[in-house]
């Protein structure tokens, strides 16, 4: 505090004050003092013409930015695509390599039981759309807004009420997707969403529905919905489609006792 | 009135020459300026005082924009670069502000 007060109580240099006191003649040139003032004036002009000549770079630089994103995502999106016509034509190669005998049927039945359910098969089927987004007020108040945790809540009550497959905005979700935060945005399998969150789930029509309002999901969103005024609306769909998580890669393979 | 035509015939120099600042010394150039700021507003309450005296001007002026500029390279060189910068700009900021109104008191007597 004492060097506040001191720079308040003593803004002008003292020196003015000694040199006054000291009776010199101040003297007549004021030339120096004029080229000073040249100097002061110019250290202004450039750094005013420096800032504002750095804006536009600064701005391409960030368009640049965000031009390289999008090719990437758009890099990311073709290099799913591929994995998805893989992973056909290894399903087709291998009902192919399997042959046709007893043992070779059960296998081939087990994969077609399991495919489905781990999310490496593309599903369809009558179930569930509910559509979820931040409340109006969410600009105000970062609690008004859908958190990675609202969206696990939500699949994973999903999952308790008897979901086959479930999907947030597109992207099928398996035993290994995650559901995070990533800065502003929630990411499911690392890919960012864009509100509002719409996540279909299949599985029986007549009980999907009811049940999953009762589990601790259901009591959860109702709390969001009513108390936070979020975005959360329920409806019955006759026909869904979920695509196959591309993310799922073989981890462990052995042959087969033959 | 010397000084005020030196000002503009400054600014009117920077904007038509765009002398080019070395890129080691860019960041210093703001910090400079509030400096040269400060020193300025302290020079005109002297002279409104009637205690202005060129020599102690000229030592003012160059000594507070080593000073601050310095002050920032150390900064920038132990990593507190912004801070520094910060607490030179609110310090310099506050004087400004006292003299200018000291000077506001003493033209307009309010």
């Amino acid at each position: 505090m004492d060097l506040l007060n001191q720079i308040i109580r003593q803004p002008v240099d003292p020196d003015y004050a000694l040199a006054a006191a000291s009776g010199n003649e101040p003297s007549k040139r004021r030339w120096k003092l004029g080229v000073l003032a040249m100097i002061i004036g110019a250290m202004f002009a450039v750094a005013a013409l420096q800032t504002t000549r750095a804006e536009p770079a600064l701005q391409s630089e960030r368009s640049e930015l965000i031009s390289r994103i999008r090719t990437a995502e758009r890099e990311q999106d073709q290099l799913r695509g591929r994995v998805t016509s893989l992973s056909e034509e290894i399903a087709t190669l291998r009902t192919a390599a399997l042959g046709d005998d007893d043992a070779a049927r059960s296998v081939e039945s087990q994969i077609n039981m399991l495919d489905p359910v781990v999310g490496n098969a593309a599903v369809s089927g009558p179930g569930l759309l509910i559509v979820v987004d931040d409340s109006p007020s969410a600009a105000e108040d970062a609690r008004d807004r859908v958190l990675d945790i609202d969206l696990q809540v939500l699949a994973n009550g999903l999952w308790e009420a008897g979901a086959e497959a479930i999907s947030i905005n597109g992207h099928r979700l398996s035993n290994l997707t995650a559901i995070r935060s990533a800065g502003d945005a929630i990411t499911v399998d690392y890919r960012s969403l864009t509100r509002p969150y719409r996540v279909e789930a299949i599985g029986d029509a007549r009980t999907l529905q009811a049940r999953f309002v009762e589990t601790s999901a259901g009591a959860w969103w109702n709390d969001l919905a009513q108390n936070r005024r979020m975005r959360y609306e329920i409806s019955d769909v006759k026909q869904l489609d979920l695509a196959a998580d591309p993310g799922i890669v073989l981890r462990h393979a052995g042959r087969a006792a033959s | 009135m010397i000084p005020l035509f030196g000002l503009l015939a400054g600014i009117v120099i920077g904007i038509v020459l765009e002398p080019s600042i070395p890129q080691v010394l860019q960041p210093y150039l703001p910090i400079a300026i509030v400096a040269a700021m400060d020193a300025l507003f302290g020079a005109f309450r002297a002279y409104l005082e009637g205690t202005f005296t060129d020599r102690v001007f000229i030592v003012s002026f160059i000594s507070n924009v080593l000073i601050a500029a310095a002050i920032v390279y150390v900064g920038d060189q132990i990593g507190v670069g912004s801070q520094l910068a910060t607490g030179v700009v609110v310090v310099l900021g506050i004087r400004i502000f006292t003299n200018a109104a000291a000077i506001r008191r003493a033209l307009f007597h309010a």
